[in-house]
């Protein structure tokens, strides 16, 4: 070893330097990252603390307000106007942020977690049960995501967790497929293989060995599941699907569906939901950009 | 090249009998009984004994799986509870609405995001380059429902340039013999109503084909980024091939590819945008068929749709692979 290799290796030891630091320091130097994190920490700061934020009670109706013609647009008593039946545009879409932001995290982790187990199991079993696994996610993806969404509806009825479940089971094979190709390219790594040399028990050699290993492209994919969950809700809720009750459920697709006759009035109220739903979208997928560069320094600027 | 084609066919069937597996028991965990579901809103005790009785909903699950397969191999997916019309004349009605509006989406996409991916990539850091990347995370940040009616707000209701709704002006009375308004009014040489169809295309066209646009931007840009420094480019460039030749010859051509699978996976999120962009529009193809079918409870309607829509999908995903593997032969053999 020479000199300078030597040197090399002990500035190695003196400052441990992992994937995931490496990872966390690219992130944090990318503008685009740390809008998303802006975009998202507002959207979930208004889902937690809506009742805190919102100025009225989302849901109670003023038809005085719309009783000279609809709407009433932004005021300093409502800041975003009101809607058809008077009530607070403002505190709507603030209440609204909680519906979007919990489907789509409940329904990426349902996603998330069914997708890691089937996709673990096949590539790391392979033969019959890949086989078996995989033709049924090719069927799954055969449907295209809303209609899936909507037909797993259709069978659970309607309610909060038969969206998410609807939702959640439309990105399993996404998540699965993605898994199964990292695990199978994990599977035969040096690092595998000493650990089936030296008798380590296959679960643990899943587990401790090729997931952390296999799992950076389904976080970034995670993240961007995040955004299409937030779209996929809002076009259920769009098109009147999922929520019991969606003229009084404050969720920001179905804002959208009853304005079509009053875009020459109060453009306002189609542009104020929807607004919401692009800024956080716009935050997830940021967010997902960043850790795929951060990740795979080979794709910056790609 | 036969090979290629013999297995990719194979590998269809078990993702159709999959698909056929998946609907029929989806049919069966919908709420109330198959009988039940099907009649829709007419259902009563009697007509459900009656209904069970004639289509064998009383015989054992395996002879009732075969009976569907054996009807919807012939394209027979019942009639409608709602209009009580064949789910299949419907969608020979409605689904040349869909790939008309699929079609002009997926034209404006590829035609305007090719050269701009490929402006983006010539032009790599530049404004422009960061203004195309910008405006593609918008394209997939901006849900399809919102952008229609934003689009409609602007055009339609504000300016007045397009129509607000439908396929065809409601005064038409062009006849339509194959449902395909464009491919009817050239055969019958009829300009007005061609122009007609074309303007009620526009803003449903731009409105779907947002996310595509985005999508084959950014590919586009990225596969010109990679082809550029291939060592065949710089040969070329090296032996003073003028510029232009080298772009279109030995960058784009290469750089096509994959775009083309790009197009086959993007047919999934045009018919899923279709639902929303024709509601928008109240544009009579398969996506408002299918959101009104909901609503109706209207099972045989849903069970056909989902279907013939899966199928669609299956077969598009095919062609893109097997005239993938014709472009580009190194598929072919792996």
């Amino acid at each position: 070893m020479s000199v300078a290799e030597l040197e090399a290796a002990e500035v190695q030891l003196e400052a441990p330097s992992g994937l995931w630091r490496d990872a966390f320091h690219r992130l944090v130097r990318n503008p685009g990252a740390i809008a998303g994190f802006v975009f998202v920490l507002v959207f979930a700061i208004a889902a937690i603390f809506a009742p805190l934020i919102a100025t009225h009670d989302p849901v109670e109706q003023n038809l005085l307000l719309v009783a000279n013609g609809c709407c009433p647009g932004p005021s300093g008593d409502h800041w975003f106007g009101v809607d058809l039946l008077g009530r607070d545009l403002f505190s709507r879409i603030v209440y609204g942020a909680r519906y979007s932001l919990l489907i789509g995290v409940v329904s990426v982790s349902i996603g998330f977690s069914v997708g890691l187990v089937l996709g673990a199991i096949a590539g790391y079993v392979g033969g019959v049960v890949d086989s078996a696994i995989m033709r049924l996610m090719d069927v799954m993806l055969a449907i295209p995501g809303l209609l899936l969404a909507i037909g797993i509806v259709a069978a659970l009825g309607p309610g909060l967790k038969e969206v998410m479940i609807a939702v959640g089971l439309a990105n399993v094979p996404i998540f699965a497929r993605l898994l199964r190709g990292s695990v199978l390219a994990q599977r035969e790594a040096d690092f595998v293989v000493a650990a089936r040399a030296v008798g380590v028990r296959r679960p643990t050699i899943l587990f401790s060995h090729i997931l952390p290993n296999a799992i950076s492209p389904v976080i970034v994919q995670g993240t961007l599941a995040m955004a299409t969950a937030i779209i996929d809700v809002a076009g259920l809720g769009f098109l009147g699907i999922g929520l019991q009750n969606p003229d009084e459920t404050p969720e920001w697709g179905s804002m959208l569906t009853e304005v079509n006759e009053y875009l020459q009035t109060a453009p306002f109220l189609a542009l104020i939901p929807g607004t919401a739903i692009v800024v956080s979208v716009l935050g997830f997928n940021l967010i997902g950009d960043g850790l795929r560069e951060a990740l795979d320094p080979k794709l910056r600027g790609r | 090249m036969l090979r290629f084609v013999v297995r990719r066919l194979l590998l269809l069937v078990p993702i159709l009998v999959g698909l056929s597996i998946l609907v029929f028991v989806w049919v069966r965990a919908l709420p109330g009984s198959p009988a039940d579901s099907l009649l829709g809103e007419r259902s009563t005790p009697a007509l459900v004994k009656e209904y069970e009785e004639r289509f064998g909903l009383d015989e054992p699950i395996y002879v009732q799986y075969w009976r569907y397969v054996k009807t919807t191999a012939s394209f027979d997916f019942g009639v409608s509870s709602a209009t009580h019309r064949y789910v299949t004349d419907e969608i020979k009605e409605r689904f040349p609405a869909t790939v008309e509006l699929a079609l002009a989406a997926m034209l404006f996409s590829v035609l305007l995001g090719v050269p701009l991916g490929f402006l983006a990539a010539k032009w790599h850091g530049g404004i422009f380059d960061q203004a195309s990347l910008f405006v593609s995370l918008i394209g997939v940040s901006i849900p399809v429902f919102f952008l229609a009616i934003l689009l409609k707000y602007l055009f339609a209701v504000r300016l007045g340039w397009l129509p607000t709704v439908g396929r065809i002006d409601v005064t038409s009375e062009a006849k339509h013999p194959t449902n395909f308004y464009i491919l009817d009014a050239i055969v019958t040489h009829d300009l007005g109503t061609l122009k007609d169809v074309l303007k009620h295309l526009i803003l449903p066209g731009i409105a779907l084909g947002s996310i595509p646009l985005a999508i084959i931007t950014r590919i586009t840009r990225a596969a010109v980024l990679d082809v550029q420094n291939e060592d065949y480019v710089r040969t070329a460039r090296a032996k003073g091939l003028p510029p232009l030749t080298v772009d279109r010859r030995h960058v784009l051509r290469n750089a096509l590819l994959p775009i083309s699978t790009i197009i086959g996976l993007q047919t999934g999120l045009l018919l899923s945008g279709a639902i929303l962009t024709e509601t928008v529009f109240a544009f009579p193809g398969m996506g408002s068929w299918l959101r009104e079918a909901i609503f109706n409870r209207d099972y045989p309607v849903l069970q056909g749709g989902i279907l013939f829509l899966a199928l669609i999908f299956v077969l598009v995903n095919l062609v893109v692979d097997i005239s993938y593997a014709i472009i580009n032969p190194r598929i072919r053999y792996s």
